[in-house]
């Protein structure tokens, strides 16, 4: 029993996919950049994608919940999508689908020296949240400059740049966007070299809603105790800076699997939706 | 802790919950728009999805008043770009 839990069809699956992630990313991308011309801004996605981007496939559910918040309207579609999603996959969507993180993961192969970030700015998302997503949009409206579609560099770089480049071929006013939105741009396009997903660990407010269903979601990092040897290799594995033994649902946990490959296989990706039973059943569910 | 049942449990009642709102939004949610039409208010109800694409495109606006107001007439096209 013990051996078909640890070497479930989940976790077989997923230390198969592991070494082609970048390509699951690429993968993603080509839904989300609206190669067909869809345009179904009608409907959401679970990433992190600007909808003013000249090649969206779908809305960002960041934007329309912000932009709902300040007509004072419920967003049922956005809610109930990104509950349903979290539910199922919880960061795993930050780690192996989103085009934002993505774009990071490319500048983080960069051979710059990379700075660690302390563990307690992971809250700074809940803030963004909170603030920019929610009270901002709500009590003051989309007029504010705190607004978060007025603050975003996922904006600034799908959406404003190739806007302003547009209007610049064609000869009319470049409209620019505002002196902050340019500045968060900038500051991001330097960090992305010298940190790992900084926008993703610091302030990215999807991946804050995504990463409070960790430790409820179907698929789940499952550590097994009696496998590990405590040699800390899955310290070293983790880029972001996580203890993924003590806890492997960590809040500023992206799922990008590296931990797994710790070699007595004490981490891999688990699922509810498997049969297990007995010890390994309780340790998994941490 | 949370054993592997009260998992299922939580992860069921979150889908389901999930796919309840995303169903209503998309099928059945509609807000009161007010827009013009040759010159003359008119009020009518826009689908949640239209909404989406509105927003996005600063097409609709909430005034002083409370009210949702599209911000191009009826039968023009939306604005092209997002105002943010």
């Amino acid at each position: 029993m013990v051996a078909m839990v640890d070497k479930n069809k989940t976790s077989g699956f997923a230390s198969k996919l592991l070494g082609w992630r970048m390509w699951v990313q690429t993968a993603f991308l080509l839904v989300w950049l609206d190669p067909a011309g869809l345009r179904l801004h009608t409907m959401c996605s679970p990433v992190f994608h600007c909808y003013a981007c000249p090649l969206a496939t779908f809305a960002c559910p960041i934007g329309v919940i912000a932009q709902f918040g300040a007509l004072h309207v419920f967003p049922f579609i956005a809610i109930g999508l990104l509950i349903a999603v979290g539910a199922l996959f919880g960061t795993l969507i930050c780690g192996w689908a989103c085009p934002f993180g993505f774009l990071q993961d490319l500048a983080a192969k960069v051979p710059t020296p990379k700075f660690d970030l302390p563990k307690v700015t992971g809250y700074l998302r809940y803030v963004v949240l909170i603030g920019t997503v929610l009270a901002v949009p709500y009590f003051f409206g989309e007029e504010h400059p705190l607004f978060v579609c007025r603050i975003c560099p996922a904006g600034a770089l799908e959406a404003a740049v190739p806007t302003m480049a547009g209007q610049a071929i064609a000869g009319e006013v470049i409209i620019w966007p505002s002196v902050l939105k340019l500045t968060i741009l900038v500051l991001f396009l330097i960090a992305i070299f010298f940190i790992r997903r900084p926008w993703c660990r610091l302030l990215c407010p999807l991946g804050a809603i995504f990463s409070m269903f960790n430790r409820v979601s179907a698929f789940f990092l499952r550590f097994n105790a009696d496998k590990c040897t405590h040699c800390d290799r899955c310290h070293k594995l983790c880029e972001y800076g996580i203890e993924p033994e003590k806890t492997p649902n960590d809040l500023n946990c992206i799922r990008c699997l590296e931990c797994t490959q710790c070699s007595p296989d004490a981490l891999n990706l688990g699922s509810i939706f498997e049969r297990s039973e007995g010890k390994n059943d309780i340790q998994e569910h941490r | 802790m949370i054993n592997k049942n009260t998992k299922i449990l939580i992860f069921g009642l979150l889908v389901l919950f999930g796919a309840a709102l995303l169903a209503y939004g998309a099928f059945f949610h509609s807000t009161n728009v007010s827009a013009q039409q040759n010159g003359q208010p008119v009020l009518f109800a826009k689908s949640e999805s239209a909404l989406i694409k509105d927003a996005s495109v600063s097409g609709v606006k909430r005034d002083e008043t409370g009210k949702i107001k599209q911000t191009y007439e009826i039968g023009e096209n939306a604005p092209k770009a997002c105002s943010t």
